[in-house]
């Protein structure tokens, strides 16, 4: 029988069984202690807090999975509070001021229920395979659908980390903080959350950044929505969006791009392996994916909700920032309103920040098979932190440099985030469909028709837009 | 040694490693082993690949497809926003 090591790029059997005769192998060596790294005891320390937690929980039902479900939370609840983000809050706030409440409540919904599907396949292939997204499609794709995967990924995540900036020294601005501190200070965040040198800290703190979110809640309260009218819009879907069919699509568009977009794969997918999930663990993960999806929609339609005053007395938001927002808001919701969504607009952009330059760090990693996880310390794994600190502070970078084409940005991150979506959910689609990846795991028939719609649905939405902003008359006007 | 539960695959008692919340050693490898899936050690994945799958031809249509797809709307995006700056819209 061939040995895994004799030739590790042509092993095709299931990883499991490959890697269990690997460690019977070590075992019977005698080299347990070679065998494991910083990150190895790290994991095992996190998994043996879960196994723990389970023995004693079943002493204290009915709560006693309370504990489990606390351990195993994070990578569903970021990923969806990481998206919530500082170009996703703006693309809700101009959608509540410039149609009100109507048929985007339900379809910010929609989107999220969009994300849920797709999400859940990322928790499931990364408990199962325990690897992360990028370095399953170089491996099982190769590197031509590899590095046209990582272009996508690279220029998405970079343009989006630079609106993350923006929303930081926007939300800020608006209580007269100049921008090279909120940079600076963004940046020193980042680098902190990261020097941990444990993921399990990381992703508590940036959990705890990122519930900040819930500051979208009081900021909509504050503008006195009408509840009758919000609940007619979530049954009805009504009243429809009037105006010009290309800048419907394009809201449309971006507010799909605030909820669904490939760096989410990457990420949820990397941080379930960094988390060290194993597929009993899928309950909670589904569950943890759940909670984020419902926390960050629940936030979403509260920016809605907190512009749509910016609506009813016809002020055109279309290309407001952050801080403009919150100063045309302040009239009808005060000024402690109008200081909470600029806060909660700073506190998306920071999380965001953590998060997106997390997943490019994890990708190139996995890529380049170098260390890539959060528990390895810096001098170990310093280029998967240089990466990860770098692209932070390139973004941050661009964001500071006067005359800039920030705009230029803003206008355009989430309509790309759509568009690379479907070529990277049809890999997600075949990975998780892999029986030689997933064995038991794969995707069932239900799974496969929702995940097969999501992306007929994105290519649509892509192509209604094309059409609308090619031949304008085409949709009428 | 009381034992608290069998687990399908950690055997865990009040004494092992850990188990009150101390920190898991190196040299408690056997402990770190039990409850670690043996495709989640970092030695394990740098040694195993999954390897290369073929794929079939429609799959390869597909994805050729929506590249196409993707470069062709990222123009469209370019123009838009272009047009967009440009008109000061």
């Amino acid at each position: 029988m061939d040995h895994p090591q004799d030739n590790p790029e042509t092993v095709r059997r299931r990883p499991a069984d490959a890697s269990i005769e690997l460690a019977r192998v070590a075992v019977a060596e005698r080299d347990l202690t070679d065998l494991l790294t910083h990150e190895d005891i790290d994991r095992a320390q996190d998994r043996w807090k879960v196994a723990t937690a389970r023995v004693e929980g079943k002493r204290v039902m009915p709560f006693g999975g309370l504990r489990v479900l606390w351990l195993l939370v994070g990578p569903g609840i970021l990923v969806f509070l990481g998206e919530n983000d500082a170009p996703s809050m703006l693309s809700y706030a101009a959608t509540g001021s410039r149609f009100g409440v109507g048929f985007f409540v339900p379809f910010i919904v929609l989107t999220f229920l969009m994300g849920f599907i797709v999400q859940e396949m990322t928790v499931r292939l990364g408990a199962v395979a325990h690897r992360g997204h990028a370095e399953l499609i170089f491996d099982r794709f190769g590197p031509f659908w590899g590095f046209f995967t990582m272009a996508d990924l690279v220029l998405g995540n970079f343009l989006t980390l630079v609106t993350e900036f923006i929303g930081v020294r926007a939300g800020l601005s608006f209580f007269g903080i100049p921008p090279s501190v909120a940079i600076g200070g963004t940046l020193i965040v980042v680098a902190a959350a990261i020097t941990t040198g444990r993921y399990w800290t990381w992703e508590r703190i940036t959990m705890g950044l990122a519930i900040f979110n819930v500051l979208f809640v009081p900021a909509a309260l504050l503008a006195h929505p009408a509840w009758a009218q919000v609940g007619h819009a979530l049954l009805h879907w009504t009243p429809l969006p009037q105006g010009s069919k290309s800048d419907i699509l394009f809201l449309i568009l971006a507010d799909i791009g605030a909820t669904v977009t490939p760096w989410m794969l990457f990420f949820q997918q990397s941080t379930v392996v960094d988390k060290g999930l194993q597929p009993r663990d899928l309950s909670a993960g589904r569950l943890d994916t759940l909670l984020g999806a419902l926390l960050a929609s629940v936030f979403a339609i509260a920016a809605v909700l907190a512009t749509v005053p910016l609506f009813h007395h016809g002020i055109r938001a279309g290309e407001f920032q952050a801080a403009q927002f919150a100063q045309a808001l302040e009239p009808w919701i005060g000024h402690a309103g109008s200081a909470l969504f600029a806060l909660g607009i700073f506190e998306a952009g920071i999380v965001a920040a953590i998060a997106i330059s997390t997943s490019s760090a994890y990708a190139f990693g996995e890529v380049l098979h170098t260390g890539h996880s959060l528990n390895r310390p810096l001098r170990e794994a310093w280029p998967f932190y240089s990466i990860l600190l770098g692209s932070a502070c390139l973004a941050a970078g661009l964001v500071l440099i006067p005359n800039a084409p920030l705009e230029f940005i803003i206008l355009m991150v989430n309509v790309i985030a759509v568009l690379a979506m479907p070529p990277a959910l049809t890999l997600l689609l075949l990975l998780v469909n892999d029986d030689e990846v997933m064995g038991n795991y794969a995707n069932g028939r239900w799974a496969n028709v929702a995940g097969v719609a999501v992306t007929v649905l994105l290519v649509c939405a892509g192509l209604g837009y094309g059409l609308a902003t090619v031949f304008p008359r085409l949709l009428g006007g | 040694m009381n034992q608290l539960q069998s687990l399908p695959d950690v055997q865990l008692t009040e004494d092992d490693p850990g188990a009150n919340g101390e920190r898991i050693s190196l040299e408690q490898s056997e402990a770190a082993l039990s409850v670690l899936e043996a495709d989640q050690l970092v030695a394990a994945k740098q040694r195993t690949r999954f390897g290369r799958r073929k794929l079939s031809l429609s799959a390869k249509v597909l994805l050729w497809g929506l590249r196409i797809y993707v470069v062709v709307m990222f123009g469209i995006v370019l123009m838009s926003v272009l047009h967009a700056l440009h008109t000061g819209h």
